[in-house]
């Protein structure tokens, strides 16, 4: 499995967020905005965006400090959610069939709510550190076909997976600074991306790779792209399996392309 | 007029240099590490090798110079970079069988609610031994963003400073990160301001 470089897109600011909607329409999250890039619709967020998602309906999902804003796809607000202890800093936001899931670094937890903003249960919470360990600030995850979800835990150096009720079923990944199969560093991966593969970005030096579900090592799909100094880069992928990496230093989305054999 | 007003500057120079050597005299006026300067903490410096002239240039036996860890700022990490030798062999616990310290100086406690089982599932104190330090800067280098989280830094201990008025590693360092400042004025690195940060 090999993938190759197609397209930089290049911004400006505090680029924080990614997300791809079931058309392929890429949307980017930073300073105060959400951008549908392409069309070039953008549109402010009452608060600095953290994290973006598009729900199936097309709704956009913009995770803030203390609130979640809905907007529909014209980024006419529709709702805000607001929470400053269950939605301390929300820096990932996922859907499942019946739930909205936002991550929460402020509180190491993922928060799992009904479609109309109803808190059900914590996800990464009911643990021995008391959530999931993010030195690196940032809590990441995506939900899978299947609807289970895949959660960064970089400072164990895995990929956990849980169910929406939040019981942990695995995880995947190990430390090792040299194998590339492993995760490096103090707390790599730091976020995840998935379809049919599992998708990683790690720091300190930058890399994105592909695992599949057991933990093999599919692919190394880019590591000398990108600034040194990037972390927390925000990964997605679409339905053609292109990938989507935010280098947070140049402010730039890097795009990579399965190569077929 | 000029004639006085240079007069008045030599005289203004003269009485502040004598206000600073009687604050040194008395201690007050310290060598300090600018972490900002200093190119093991200074942020945006990856892939170099740890300067360590702070250990080799220092008139005092066991350098004066030693790494603090600012407790508030660690992740206390399973994987500390700077505490293990993070390309060394994989060990049967999963960590690296390497330290990074050549002195080992720092010592790595579970803390809190200990999971005995699962090594990955703690928090970890990592304490630096000012007995065994040189400040050598190797575990300042690897704690430094965005390997982590910068939490450790060179601090030259006054105690220790014999506060020489040309401070030999000040006259080393090519970062001209050694100041004399008031006792008291810690300096931090600097926060960078980054787009994604």
């Amino acid at each position: 499995m090999e993938y190759r470089h197609v397209q930089t897109i290049w911004g400006k600011g505090a680029l924080r967020g990614i997300a791809v909607d079931g058309h392929g329409q890429l949307y980017a999250a930073g300073d105060s905005e959400i951008n549908a890039i392409g069309p070039n619709r953008r549109w402010p967020t009452s608060r600095p965006a953290h994290s973006v998602a598009v729900a199936g309906d097309g709704t956009v999902y913009a995770g803030e400090i203390g609130q979640i804003e809905i907007f529909d796809g014209a980024g006419k607000l529709l709702h805000t959610w607001r929470d400053a202890k269950l939605l301390g800093r929300v820096t990932a936001i996922g859907f499942t069939r019946d739930s909205v899931l936002a991550g929460d670094a402020a509180d190491r937890a993922i928060r799992r709510f009904d479609a109309a903003g109803k808190f059900l249960n914590n996800i990464g919470k009911d643990n021995s550190t008391n959530g999931l360990l993010i030195p690196n600030g940032v809590v990441d995850f995506a939900v899978d076909a299947h609807g289970i979800v895949h959660a960064a835990n970089p400072g164990k150096h895995r990929v956990e997976r849980y169910t929406p009720g939040g019981e942990l079923l695995g995880h995947i990944g190990r430390f090792d600074g040299v194998d590339p199969a492993g995760f490096t560093g103090c707390c790599n991966p730091t976020n995840v991306a998935v379809r049919e593969v599992l998708y990683t970005t790690e720091k300190a030096g930058p890399r994105v790779k592909a695992y599949d579900f057991s933990g093999k090592l599919l692919a190394v799909i880019a590591t000398d792209l990108f600034d040194a100094n990037c972390k927390n880069m925000s990964i997605a992928v679409d339905s053609r399996g292109r990938v989507y990496v935010v280098d947070t230093v140049k402010a730039a989305i890097l795009v990579f392309e399965p190569v077929k054999s | 007029m000029n004639e006085e007003l240079t007069r008045r500057t030599v005289l203004a120079v003269l009485a502040g240099g004598a206000v600073f050597l009687v604050k040194k005299a008395n201690g007050q006026i310290v060598w300090q590490v600018d972490a900002a300067r200093c190119i093991n903490s200074r942020l945006g410096e990856v892939g170099v090798e740890a300067c360590n002239l702070c250990t080799t240039e220092c008139v005092v036996a066991l350098s004066a110079v030693r790494a603090v860890n600012e407790y508030s700022k660690c992740g206390r990490c399973n994987i500390c970079p700077a505490y293990f030798n993070i390309t060394s062999a994989v060990n049967e616990l999963g960590q690296p069988s390497e330290k990074l310290c050549p002195r080992d100086a720092i010592a790595r406690k579970p803390i809190g609610k200990v999971d005995p089982e699962d090594p990955a599932n703690n928090f970890y104190e990592y304490i630096i031994d000012e007995e065994k330090c040189d400040g050598c800067g190797k575990c300042v280098m690897k704690c430094k963003e965005p390997l982590g989280l910068g939490s450790i830094t060179l601090r030259i201990r006054y105690d220790k400073c014999v506060n020489c008025n040309r401070c030999s590693i000040s006259r080393a360092c090519p970062q001209n990160a050694l100041l004399q400042l008031p006792i008291g004025q810690v300096i931090r690195p600097a926060e960078v301001q980054r787009p994604g940060a």
